[in-house]
């Protein structure tokens, strides 16, 4: 090493920089590879539990696998034109649009004034948050199971109770009757959601620089326009957010119908979710449950995809 | 409410008494809030019904809960809790949810955190275009994978095991991804910069600068998949088949039918369900206003 030093010339020089170059290479790749190592776990938990079942619903909805054996074949597209035809399936598609569609709806039009309301420091302001905030904290199962009891024409019915007690209505039977039922799991979900959501449009409207307001109550604008010409504009980003939230979930939605009214009267509150499970899981039909679950993951997609999209649209617009 | 915004309001309402006359303007903002306080407290009370109707009828017996469900007990039973408490394996199902909540939680956000840390160092394009593959994950519902899914979980052993619960509660990851990749990006470089001219390797830089500097988001996080995973149903029901292993929601719902004809009972047992749910809501509650924002604003 010493005589080599003392022997340097150019080239030498030369070399040792180019050693040097590739070892710095060698630590840029060393740390390139220890940074990418930390999405190793999130990669592979999406890549076992999400992608390659996904992939594999999509694959045996082609198919007539029953779950035990595996001598199956393809048939085409037979499962889906099954699905169609099933009162069972159709019903569940319909009830499970209308309860996101009208959850989503409601919640929006009562949370985003709940929000501004709360954002007000009026006596019991924060009891008040607390109280609508707690709603969405405990199971949503356990809760349904709850309401079962206060929709029931029975003794423990206190909806009934109190429509006897105030106005003499004989019981209503919130549970049994097809509508009724409907409307029961969707006004239970709005319950349920709403104090969430005005809370997430409360963080926001938390986050708006008062200047606005200040501006405009100088300027006199009164309440009315205050509300629909800042706030509601200033939310935009909120109410994107909060939509596709209540849209997702409201799709997703099992475990309220199923403790409410079990799907029931006659299919009039079965979900899509429902029915995967009881095709899929439950009576061994993986070739319908598959092509049901294929065809609520492009519902999911479309709808995810189709709302943000028009929700940004009006963001750019309103800003 | 900031001081900041509290400050601005108090200056809105002065420039407001200048302009519009002294005590009239002052004296309807007065009239508002007192209306609003009775209105908003009686819709809360509205929204806190269901809750009081379960609480107050766990100390009826099931006669005086059928006369009026509404009224309070007279006289006062602990009935229903000692008959709750001997029927129900109840340290059994809490012990079950603390278990698949605290490993999941831990899980989710450590495996979330340390995705987002690597695609905050390396914001190449190859990264971004698999945080845009991640991102399907969010849009596929659990129950298109569940078929499959289950398949590959009983051959892997995995099903009635609440280390097989967790397993699938993994999946959750890429949200915490999502969310805490948000937050980090707005943490500034040069302190990454900083820590690698010191001689910070990218395990240090991640556990010694990053994770303390997101803080607020991984709270927020993990608030977020604690509730998401106590409360969950869905998968618990899906995966865990003997009662020795329920976590507490499967235990309420498989307890319906014991209860059918003693609802006060069962009203007993959704109360004591609800208290870690009930503590941890006190515990979180004032962080949850602001924590919701900055997870979502960021996110």
């Amino acid at each position: 090493m010493l005589a080599r030093r003392t022997a340097t010339d150019r080239s030498e020089l030369a070399n040792e920089g180019r050693r040097d170059i590739g070892h710095r290479r060698l630590v840029r790749w060393r740390e390139t590879l220890a940074v990418q190592a930390f999405f190793l776990p999130t990669v592979l938990s999406f890549v076992l539990l999400v992608a390659v079942p996904s992939i594999l619903t999509i694959a045996l909805s082609f198919t007539n696998f029953d779950g035990y054996s595996f001598k199956f074949q393809l048939v085409g597209l037979s499962n889906y034109s099954a699905l169609f035809s099933d009162p069972q399936i159709t019903a569940s598609l319909y009830f499970t649009i209308l309860y996101a569609v009208a959850t989503t709806l409601i919640v929006t039009i009562i949370a985003i004034p709940v929000a501004v309301i709360v954002n007000i420091h009026f006596f019991g302001h924060k009891l008040v948050r607390a109280v609508f905030f707690f709603t969405s904290v405990p199971s949503l199962l356990v809760l349904a199971l709850v309401w079962t009891y206060i929709l029931s024409p029975l003794g423990s019915g206190v909806v009934n109770y109190l429509l006897y007690g105030l106005f003499g209505l004989g019981p209503v039977q919130w549970l049994s009757e097809n509508h009724l039922a409907q409307l029961s799991v969707i006004m239970v979900g709005v319950w349920a959601q709403v104090g969430w959501h005005s809370v997430l449009y409360l963080g926001y409207l938390q986050s708006v620089p008062s200047d606005y307001y200040d501006a405009a109550l100088v300027d006199g604008a009164s309440a009315l326009r205050r509300f629909f010409g800042i706030t509601v504009p200033l939310l935009a980003p909120a109410m994107t957010v909060s939509v596709v939230l209540l849209m997702i979930s409201g799709l997703r939605v099992y475990e309220l119908p199923l403790a409410l009214t079990q799907g029931g009267p006659v299919y009039s509150t079965y979900t899509v979710t429902q029915n995967i499970l009881l095709y899929g899981v439950s009576n061994g039909k993986f070739g319908e449950g598959s092509a049901l679950s294929a065809v609520f993951l492009a519902l999911v997609i479309v709808v995810l995809f189709g709302t943000l999209g028009v929700l940004r649209y009006r963001e750019r617009r309103l800003q | 409410m900031t001081a900041a915004s509290v400050g601005s309001i108090k200056a809105a309402v002065r420039v407001e008494a200048r302009s519009r006359g002294p005590n009239g303007r002052r004296r309807r903002r007065w009239a508002i809030k007192l209306l609003l306080s009775v209105v908003m407290l009686a819709l809360a009370a509205g929204a806190a019904l269901p809750f009081y109707y379960i609480v107050v009828n766990t100390f009826k017996t099931p006669e005086q809960s059928a006369i009026s469900p509404l009224a309070l007990p007279s006289p006062f039973t602990f009935e229903n809790y000692r008959n709750v408490v001997n029927s129900v394996p109840l340290l059994q199902s809490f012990g079950n949810s603390a278990y698949v909540t605290v490993l999941g939680v831990l899980a989710t956000v450590l495996f979330g955190s340390m995705a987002a840390y690597a695609m905050n160092m390396r914001r190449t394009r190859a990264n971004r275009f698999l945080r845009l593959v991640l991102i399907t994950a969010l849009a596929v519902p659990f129950q298109v994978t569940v078929v499959p899914l289950y398949e590959m979980m009983v051959k892997a052993g995995l099903v009635n095991s609440l280390s097989g619960l967790v397993i699938v509660y993994m999946a959750g990851a890429v949200f915490c991804f999502f969310i805490i990749d948000g937050y980090m990006s707005t943490i500034p470089k040069e302190l990454i910069e900083a820590a690698k001219i010191d001689g910070a390797g990218v395990s240090q830089i991640y556990a010694r600068i990053m994770m303390p500097l997101s803080m607020p988001v991984l709270a927020t996080v993990a608030i977020f998949q604690t509730v998401g995973i106590w409360n969950d149903f869905l998968v618990a029901n899906t995966f865990l088949s003997s009662s020795s292993k329920y976590t507490i929601v499967l235990q309420v719902y498989s307890s319906v039918g014991e209860f059918t004809t003693n609802w006060p009972s069962f009203m007993t047992l959704t109360t004591i369900s609800l208290v870690p749910m009930v503590v941890f809501f006190l515990i979180i509650q004032r962080k949850i206003i602001g924590g919701l924002a900055a997870g979502a604003v960021k996110g």
